[in-house]
């Protein structure tokens, strides 16, 4: 605690020291976010003789941090409380930062992509909407409760054996994909059974598609989506992790 | 409203819109109308947003949002749902407590099937 005498100063009360941060940093199995809390109080009071200056909050985790606003610049943060009002924010402090006064907004760190999860599937037997559903959620991000619907929070997916994918009934032969080339009479058909010889992952990535949002964001998640012919894929260093998937119908039933 | 004001108004908008005063106005005029409805409408999108996240969060633990707040209202618990997302993002472990609370209150209807091999993404236990 330095103290500097200003020359206009004349009570000599001492000042309530803040604390600074307060780390949870004991989560063993990281499934959701991570905070670092830091203290929240903007310095509204004159600065007193007595200046405490507070340490700057450290970032030593190694998991992903959602940030709270960092209203506290090291130092910046002195704050006389006069004495009437010290028990107050002695309880308070103790509670750490007002971050449910504000609902969180994501900020670029929180949606950098080379922090992204990879997740696998392989679409062998599986049923062509049911998957598309389940890949476009986790694509979106919307099984996180850090779900916004503006920021590009979701996970990234590939699909192996994208020509292995099911339908049920007679889609096989009789569902439809159309293509217009813009030109009249440039209206063009094919089934499934033909898309699926020619270029097989056009299907599932139609499917997909379709579920994704449409937009400059819905395209910019479109190409998180990977999919492949054959059991193969590029992304072995991402380390990718098996997809959950919660839907009991997914598998064709034969 | 003077010009002055309207085009200090217009700042940011596109095109001429920014610049003469003939479009300026009628785009201030439809911005401000605009303003005037989405500062209600904002308080929707809100609560939306925040029902989207606790959904998010209570399906990681296997419940659903109808069913966690039908729970929390049995236990007479009042926290809102801005509150309730923002635990859901950064006290993941006090909000598992109130997952379990709510399955206390109001274990649900549905039995929840998982695919053979395929178990959820890791989960507090």
């Amino acid at each position: 605690m330095l103290a500097m005498a200003s020359p206009r100063s004349t009570a000599s009360t001492p000042c309530t020291r803040l604390h600074s941060s307060v780390h949870i940093s004991n989560l063993d199995k990281p499934s959701s976010c991570h905070i670092s809390l830091k203290s929240h109080f903007t310095p509204k009071f004159q600065v007193a003789e007595n200046r405490i200056v507070a340490k700057a909050p450290c970032r030593s985790s190694k998991i992903m941090h959602i940030r709270c606003e960092e209203i506290y610049a090291p130092g910046a943060e002195e704050m006389y409380i006069p004495e009437e009002f010290r028990q107050i924010y002695e309880e308070i402090e103790k509670l750490g930062p007002a971050i449910l006064d504000k609902t969180w907004y994501p900020k670029g760190v929180d949606s950098d992509n080379t922090k992204k999860t990879w997740y696998i599937v392989d679409a062998t037997d599986k049923v062509l909407g049911r998957l598309a559903s389940t890949i476009a959620i986790h694509i979106r991000g919307k099984n996180l409760p850090t779900f916004t619907p503006s920021v590009d929070m979701g996970a990234y997916v590939i699909v192996t054996n994208a020509e292995k994918i099911a339908v049920s009934g007679k889609k096989r032969t009789q569902k439809l994909y159309r293509r217009h080339s813009g030109r009249p009479g440039g209206l063009k058909e094919e089934t499934f059974d033909q898309l699926q010889k020619r270029i097989p992952e056009r299907i599932i990535e139609h499917a997909v598609r379709g579920m994704l949002p449409k937009g400059r964001l819905g395209r910019r998640l479109f190409t998180h989506l990977k999919v492949y012919k054959g059991p193969d894929h590029p992304h072995v260093a991402q380390k990718p992790v098996p997809l959950p998937i919660m839907d009991k119908r997914i598998m064709i039933k034969k | 409203m003077d010009k002055g004001k309207i085009l200090y108004l217009a700042k940011g908008f596109r095109g001429r819109a920014k610049n003469c005063i003939r479009i300026a106005r009628e785009r201030v005029e439809k911005a401000l109308q605009y303003s005037y409805r989405d500062r209600r409408n904002k308080k929707r999108d809100m609560r939306g947003l925040w029902i989207q996240r606790i959904n998010a969060g209570t399906r990681l633990y296997g419940v659903n949002y109808g069913e966690f707040m039908h729970g929390l209202m049995k236990e007479n618990i009042q926290l809102n749902r801005k509150v309730l997302s923002e635990i859901a993002m950064h006290e993941p472990y006090s909000f598992k407590s109130l997952v379990d609370i709510s399955k206390n209150a109001f274990p649900g209807n549905k039995v929840h099937f998982f695919v053979a091999s395929k178990k959820p993404a890791a989960l507090i236990k």
